[in-house]
C-alpha cells in the first residue's frame, strides 16, 4: 500500500511549472479514473433494471460487505452481525416512518427518520462489538452469528414492534428536495454516492492513527497493549465505524425494496454478505464491491446459466457454494487477491524480460 | 471445597435444592398454582426442556470437540445433523429398524467426516479462518444437495413399537378429590433418548479423562504444537475427532427426526443452537456442552410455555449475560 | 532524542532502577530470592546467568508483568512495586522481547510510528498525519538510528530475522524512554548481524540507561559498563566487564559450560 508519506517530490529548489494537484488526487491510479467516468455516465446507455436492480443493489450489498471487510481485513475480526445492523436500520425506517402498518409506524418525516435509524443501528452494532471483542479471534464468528440469529428470531416472533413474520410493506419511495429518489436513475446516483463515500472513507481511515492502530491490533494485540493502546476500546470503536456504513446501506436497501421482513436479515443473507466479502477479497475496499457485483449478476442470470448446463434453476445456492469453495481453496484473498498476484507476476516477468534483453548488468 | 470457601453461597444452594425437590415431588397447593400455573404444565415443560437439552447436547458435543481440538468452527455441523437424519430415516424405512438408523447415520456421517478432514482440512493446517470459511461453503453446498435429494417435505422418523407410548413417573402432579395422587406420564421414547444422551456423555467423559487417546486429545486442546512435538501422529487424532463429532451430529439427526421432524432449515436451527450452547457452556468442554445444553433446552421450553412472544429473548439474555460476565463460557478455560 | 527526557534524567541524581529485597516465589520455587539491584540513570548494565538463573523473572518484575512476592521496586525514585505495566511505560520504561512481537502486515515505518503513537495522545485520530507531523519525523529518525532507513516501507514479514530484531529495538526507543530492558536482543543473529546490533547499542543516547540480558557474552560485554551475574535467583557477582570475564568463579559457573 501507499507509504505513510511519499518522500518523492520535486528536487530541492526546483520551481513547479503548474501548481501540483493535491496528493490525494495524484495517488489515484488511472484505471480508477476510467471506472469512475464509466460509472458516472452509465445511465446514458443502460436501462432502469440495470441501474436499480443490478448496480443499485450491488452498491448496497457492497457497502454492507465493506463494513464486514473493514472489521475482518483491518481488524482481524470476522463479524457476521453487519447484515443485522443494516436490517435494523431498515426496520427503523419502516417503524419510524410510514408503512402498511399504521398502528406501529410513527409517520415521522424522512429527515428525522434517517438519522435516528442510523443512530439506533450503530448502537446495536457497537453493543454487539462489546460482546464480541473480549474473546479471541475465531470466536468472533460464532458470537456475531449467534447475535445475528437472535435478531432474526426476535424480529420474526415480536409483533408489537417488528410485526413478526410479515414485516412491513408499502414503504413509500423516498421523496424529498423535489426528487423521487426511487426513480432508477436517481436511485442509481444515490447509491453510487454513498458507496463511493464509504469506499473513500475506508481507504482514507486505513492510514490514519486509528486505522493503523486497528491493523496493529490485528497483527499483535499483546504488543499494542504493551505500547500503551487500549486494545478492546479500539476494537469496539471499529465496530461502531463499520456499523455506520452498514446502517446507511440498510436504509438504502429498504428504499430499494419498499419492504422489510425478518428474512431481510435472515441467516441466508447474513452468510451471503460473508460470501460476497470473501469472494471479492478482504484485503482491499474494492473487493466487497467486486464480490457484490458478481453475486448480483449471478443471482439475476442464474436461471439461464443453470438451465444451460442442464440443472434446475433452483440450484443457485449450489453454484454460489461451489464458487465460494473454489475461491477459498485457490485464492483466499479473493478475486482482488488473484488480480494483484497476476499483476505482480506480470510485472516480474516483464522485469525479467527486460533484464534478459539487456545482458551484462546495469 | 465450595462449602468451606463460601459458606453463604453453599447454604443458598442447599436451600434452593430443597425447594426444588419439594416443588418436584409434592402436589402443589392451590395458591401456588394460581401464581405459576398448573403443575402438569410446569412438569411437562421441565421434562421437555431436559430431553431437548439431551438432543442439544448430542449435537453440541460434537461441535465443541471439533472446535476445542482443531480450532475449526465447523459451521457445516448443522448440515451433518440434517444429512444424518435423512440417512437415518431412509435406512429406517428400508430396514424397519430404529436402532439401525442410528448406526447408519453415525457411520455415514463419520465417513464423511473422515473424508472432509483428510481431503480438505488437512491442507489448511493452522489456518483457522480459512477452515471455517470452507465449512460455510460446505454447508451451503450440502444444504442444496439435501434439498435436491429429499425435497422440502417434513420427514418424521417413527418411534419404534417397543418405545411407543407413555410411562408413569414418580412425580405427583396433583391430588384427586379423594386424596389419591395423580402421577405424571411422559413419552417413553423421550426418556430413552435422554438416557442415551447421558450414557453417551458419560462414555465420552470417561474416554477423555481415563484413556490414553483421551489424554492426547485433552493435551492437544491445551497445546497443539506441544502435542505434535511429542511425536504422536496428531493427524490420526484429528481425523478420529472429526469423525466422532460428525457421527454425533448424525445420531442427533435421528433423534431430532424422532422427537420433531426433519426439513430444510433444521440444519440452520441446530447449528445456531450448537453455537449458543457452546458459547454458554464453554468452548472445548464436554461438561460445558452438557450444562449449556441443559440451560438452553430448559430456557427454550419454559420460554415457549410461559412467555411465548419472548422465548428467544430469554435464551439470548442468557447468552448475553454469559458473554458479558464470563466470555469464555460457564465451564470454559480462560 | 527529546531533550525533555535528557533534562529529566539529569535531574534525577538517584538510581533509575532500585530493587530492594525483591523476591518472587512460584509455589515453593524461589525464582528470585532477596534481590538488591541498583542501576544509575544512564548506566549500561548486563545481567548474565545460566538458564533458570532468574534473569527473565527479574525483567518481568521490573516491568510489572509479575508482581514480586516481597520487596520494593523503584523507578527513578518512585515506588512502582504495585503499578500495572502501562503505568510504568508511561513513566519511561521500555522493554524488548526475546521473540520479536511485531506487526507483520505493516511496514517498518508504520511499526515505529505506532510505537510513537502509543505513548502520545490522538491514538483514535481519524485524520491522516500531515507531511510535517512531528511523530512521523520521530519515527523516521528512529528507523535511521537502527539502520533500517533503507527498508522503511518494507513490510515486516519481508524482513530478515536480524532486521526484525533491529526493528524490535526501534520500538523500544519510541517516545523518549528513560530506561530500556533488552531481552536477549542477539538471539538467533548471524555474526554480521551481531556486529550491527553492537553498533546500534553502542550508538544509543548516553542518557538512556539499559539492562541487557544476553547469553552471547561477546555482545553483552562489548556494550555495557558494568555486569551483574545471577545464579539460582540470587545476585552472584558484580563488576566491570573485564573483571567478570576473567573471574574464575564466574568462569566455572557459567563460562566454563559451553561458552562459544
Amino acid at each position: 500500500m501507499a507509504a505513510l508519506e511519499h518522500s518523492a517530490g520535486l528536487p530541492a529548489g526546483a520551481e513547479p511549472a503548474v501548481a501540483p494537484l493535491p496528493r490525494l488526487i495524484r495517488d489515484i491510479p488511472p484505471a480508477a479514473w476510467l471506472v469512475a467516468v464509466v460509472l458516472l455516465v452509465l445511465p446514458a446507455f443502460s436501462n432502469s433494471f440495470v441501474e436499480a436492480q443490478i448496480l443499485g443493489w450491488s452498491f448496497i450489498l457492497g457497502m454492507i460487505a465493506l463494513s464486514l471487510m473493514f472489521l475482518a481485513g483491518y481488524g482481524g475480526m470476522v463479524s457476521l452481525v453487519q447484515m443485522s445492523v443494516a436490517g435494523l436500520a431498515g426496520y427503523m425506517v419502516a417503524i419510524l416512518g410510514q408503512s402498511s402498518i399504521p398502528t406501529i409506524s410513527l409517520d415521522w418525516p424522512w429527515w428525522l427518520v434517517v438519522p435516528v435509524a442510523v443512530v439506533i443501528a450503530v448502537v446495536f452494532g457497537t453493543v454487539s462489538g462489546l460482546l464480541a471483542v473480549r474473546t479471541a479471534g475465531i470466536y468472533t464468528i460464532m458470537i456475531t452469528l449467534a447475535i445475528a440469529s437472535a435478531f432474526f428470531y426476535f424480529t420474526r416472533q415480536n409483533y408489537v414492534i417488528f410485526n413478526g413474520f410479515a414485516g412491513f410493506n408499502a414503504l413509500p419511495a423516498p421523496q424529498f428536495w423535489g426528487v423521487d429518489w426511487r426513480h432508477p436513475v436517481a436511485f442509481y446516483y444515490l447509491t453510487l454516492f454513498w458507496a463511493t463515500l464509504s469506499y473513500g472513507a475506508v481507504l482514507y481511515v486505513e492510514r490514519t492513527p486509528f486505522g493503523l492502530a486497528l491493523q496493529g491490533i490485528r497483527d499483535n494485540p499483546r504488543r499494542m497493549a504493551a505500547l500503551g493502546f487500549n486494545v478492546n476500546l479500539h476494537r469496539v470503536a471499529a465496530y461502531a465505524f463499520a456499523a455506520v456504513i452498514a446502517a446507511v446501506a440498510g436504509i438504502l436497501l429498504v428504499w430499494l425494496n419498499g419492504q422489510v421482513s425478518p428474512g431481510t436479515a435472515g441467516i441466508g443473507p447474513v452468510i451471503d454478505i460473508l460470501v460476497i466479502a470473501v469472494i471479492g477479497g478482504l484485503r482491499h475496499p474494492i473487493g466487497p464491491f467486486v464480490g457484490a457485483l458478481i453475486f448480483v449478476v449471478l443471482r439475476t442470470f442464474a436461471l439461464d446459466l443453470l438451465t444451460s448446463v442442464g440443472l434446475a434453476g433452483e440450484r443457485f445456492n449450489l453454484l454460489v457454494g461451489l464458487g465460494f469453495l473454489a475461491i477459498v481453496f485457490f485464492s483466499p484473498d479473493g478475486i482482488v487477491g488473484l488480480w494483484q498476484r497476476w499483476r505482480r507476476s506480470h510485472a516480474d516477468s516483464q522485469a525479467r524480460q527486460s533484464a534478459a534483453s539487456h545482458p551484462g548488468g546495469p | 471445597m465450595l462449602f468451606e470457601r463460601r459458606p453463604l453461597i453453599s447454604l443458598l444452594i442447599l436451600v434452593a435444592a430443597i425447594v426444588c425437590l419439594w416443588l418436584l415431588l409434592a402436589a402443589w397447593p392451590a395458591e401456588l398454582e394460581a401464581v405459576i400455573g398448573r403443575k402438569r404444565v410446569f412438569m411437562n415443560a421441565l421434562f421437555n426442556g431436559i430431553t431437548l437439552g439431551g438432543l442439544y447436547f448430542l449435537v453440541a458435543s460434537g461441535f465443541t470437540l471439533i472446535f476445542g481440538l482443531m480450532r475449526n468452527v465447523n459451521l457445516a455441523h448443522g448440515s451433518l445433523y440434517l444429512f444424518g437424519g435423512y440417512v437415518g430415516y431412509t435406512i429406517g424405512v428400508a430396514t424397519g429398524s430404529w436402532l439401525l438408523s442410528f448406526l447408519g447415520a453415525f457411520v455415514a456421517m463419520a465417513l464423511l467426516g473422515v473424508i472432509l478432514q483428510l481431503v480438505v482440512f488437512r491442507r489448511m493446517e493452522g489456518e483457522e479462518l480459512r477452515q471455517t470459511l470452507v465449512t460455510i461453503g460446505i454447508s451451503i453446498v450440502l444444504a442444496d444437495i439435501l434439498l435436491w435429494m429429499w425435497g422440502g417435505d417434513f420427514y418424521q422418523i417413527q418411534t419404534p413399537d417397543w418405545l411407543f407410548g407413555a410411562t408413569t413417573l414418580p412425580f405427583v402432579l396433583a391430588a384427586k378429590s379423594n386424596g389419591e395422587a395423580v402421577y405424571m406420564t411422559y413419552p417413553m421414547v423421550r426418556i430413552a433418548i435422554l438416557a442415551g444422551a447421558i450414557v453417551i456423555g458419560v462414555v465420552m467423559w470417561l474416554a477423555l479423562n481415563r484413556t490414553r487417546i483421551g489424554m492426547m486429545i485433552r493435551a492437544g486442546v491445551d497445546d497443539r504444537d506441544m502435542l505434535s512435538a511429542t511425536g504422536i501422529r496428531i493427524q490420526i487424532v484429528f481425523v478420529a475427532v472429526f469423525a466422532l463429532g460428525a457421527g454425533l451430529a448424525g445420531i442427533a439427526g435421528v433423534v431430532g427426526g424422532t422427537f420433531q421432524s426433519l426439513a430444510p432449515g433444521e440444519d440452520t436451527r441446530f447449528l445456531l443452537a450448537s453455537l449458543v450452547v457452546v458459547i454458554v457452556g464453554g468452548m472445548g468442554s464436554i461438561p460445558g456442552a452438557a450444562l449449556g445444553a441443559l440451560l438452553i433446552g430448559l430456557s427454550e421450553q419454559f420460554g415457549s410455555v410461559y412467555m411465548p412472544t419472548y422465548a428467544v429473548v430469554l435464551t439470548f439474555l442468557i447468552m448475553v449475560l454469559v458473554l458479558a460476565f464470563r466470555p469464555q463460557g460457564l465451564l470454559g478455560a480462560r | 532524542m527529546a531533550s525533555v527526557a535528557q533534562r529529566l534524567s539529569a535531574a534525577g541524581a538517584g538510581h533509575a532502577i532500585d530493587l530492594r529485597g525483591v523476591s518472587r516465589m512460584f509455589g515453593a520455587l524461589a525464582a528470585l530470592a532477596d534481590i538488591d539491584l541498583q542501576v544509575r540513570s544512564g548506566e549500561k548494565r548486563a545481567v548474565l546467568g545460566s538458564n533458570g538463573a532468574g534473569k527473565t523473572t527479574l525483567f518481568n518484575c521490573i516491568t510489572g508483568d509479575f508482581l514480586p512476592t516481597a520487596g520494593r521496586v523503584r523507578f527513578f525514585g518512585e515506588d512502582v512495586t504495585w503499578y500495572p505495566p502501562h503505568e510504568r511505560i508511561r513513566r519511561g520504561l521500555r522493554r524488548t522481547y526475546q521473540i520479536s512481537l511485531l506487526f507483520h502486515g505493516l511496514s517498518v515505518l508504520d511499526n515505529v510510528y505506532l510505537a510513537c503513537r502509543g505513548v502520545s495522545r490522538g491514538r483514535f485520530s481519524l485524520l491522516r498525519p500531515r507531511r510535517d507531523d512531528a511523530l512521523v519525523h520521530a519515527a523516521e529518525e528512529l528507523t535511521d538510528l537502527v539502520h533500517l532507513d533503507a527498508l522503511r516501507h518494507r513490510k515486516v514479514a519481508e524482513l530478515s530475522h536480524g532486521q526484525q530484531r533491529q526493528l524490535e529495538i526501534a520500538l523500544a526507543l519510541a517516545g523518549a524512554p528513560r530506561f530500556i530492558l533488552f531481552d536477549e536482543p542477539a538471539a538467533g543473529l548471524s555474526p554480521g548481524e551481531r556486529a550491527e546490533l553492537i553498533e546500534v547499542l553502542q550508538a544509543l543516547p548516553s542518557h538512556v540507561g539499559f539492562i541487557i540480558i544476553e547469553h552471547d557474552m561477546d555482545v553483552a560485554l562489548r556494550v555495557v559498563e558494568s555486569v551483574t551475574v545471577m545464579h539460582n535467583g540470587r545476585i552472584f557477582k558484580h563488576g566491570t566487564p573485564a573483571e567478570i570475564e576473567s573471574d574464575p568463579e564466574v568462569q566455572e559457573l557459567y563460562l566454563g559450560h559451553g561458552h562459544a
